[in-house]
């Protein structure tokens, strides 16, 4: 038996419609261009990871192809894909999975 | 080309760079400049430097490019400029020291990025590993260009975030 308010979060997290502030995510993409360094580089000057985890994500996007660097609402994303593209790397704004 | 950290440990870098190779980065800081200036929806270079934030949904796409492409322009111009200035010399005139700080070495660094990706269209580099037989001297000229601009772009890198390797 669950109480009414548990069931209503149940639904909030399952149903996006009702969930406008679903994370989105921004996600950096390999390319064959940028050097590894500066990728890791860019990462602990933007989004002010520590030195570890920008080398994490880095080599991520290395290997897996691509990487989810940040989460957060549209806007805050669609601002970070505007700075990772400044700078030169390959990014795209999307929507978390459910 | 010598790189290397400032006088007093200050922040930045200090470049030092012959003749002929501060005329090349000139050359080349001009001509990316005149590509963001005058280059047309259908250079495929431009799709480097301005990838689509949403692949899959065109009109999100068209807005995302809608509001921020002008100042993706001005900025990649800007540092394309600055380069273009800061190396700008004359035969025979001697070595071109530079010296530049945090925010200034952030300039030099996204035009080298931006320089590479250009470069990378133009003579198809899909794999930094694929050896491929140049076809001809221009793309000789282009690639060495390219592979250049990336020891520049690390060597700064050394010394701007000394502990990567």
């Amino acid at each position: 038996m669950t109480s009414t308010i548990e069931q209503l979060d149940a639904d909030l997290v399952t149903d996006e419609a009702v969930r406008p502030d679903l994370p989105w995510q921004t996600i950096v993409w390999d390319d064959p261009v940028n050097l590894m360094t500066y990728v890791t580089y860019v990462f602990r000057s933007y989004f002010g990871y520590p030195r570890e985890e920008a080398e994490r994500l880095m080599l991520q996007v290395h290997h897996e192809g691509r990487a989810v660097v940040a989460s957060g609402n549209r806007e805050a994303m669609e601002r970070h894909v505007h700075a990772m593209h400044g700078y030169g790397l390959q990014a795209t704004v999307s929507k978390a999975e459910p | 080309m010598i790189v290397a950290g400032r006088e007093g440990g200050a922040d930045g870098v200090r470049i030092v760079l012959e003749t002929e190779e501060a005329m090349l980065l000139s050359e080349l800081a001009d001509q990316v400049d005149s590509v963001l200036l005058l280059g047309g929806d259908d250079d495929p270079a431009l799709g480097r430097l301005f990838p689509s934030a949403y692949p899959e949904d065109r009109e999100a796409a068209h807005d995302f490019t809608r509001y921020t492409r002008d100042s993706l322009v001005d900025g990649k111009r800007q540092a394309a400029q600055s380069v273009r200035d800061a190396t700008a010399t004359e035969r025979d005139a001697g070595l071109v020291e530079i010296e530049l700080d945090q925010a200034q070495a952030w300039g030099w660094l996204t035009f080298l990025t931006d320089l590479r990706l250009i470069l990378a269209e133009r003579v198809g580099v899909t794999d930094p590993d694929e050896a491929e037989p140049a076809d001809d001297e221009r793309d000789d000229y282009l690639r060495a260009a390219y592979e250049w601009a990336g020891i520049v772009q690390g060597s700064m890198l050394e010394v701007l975030d000394p502990i990567g390797r």
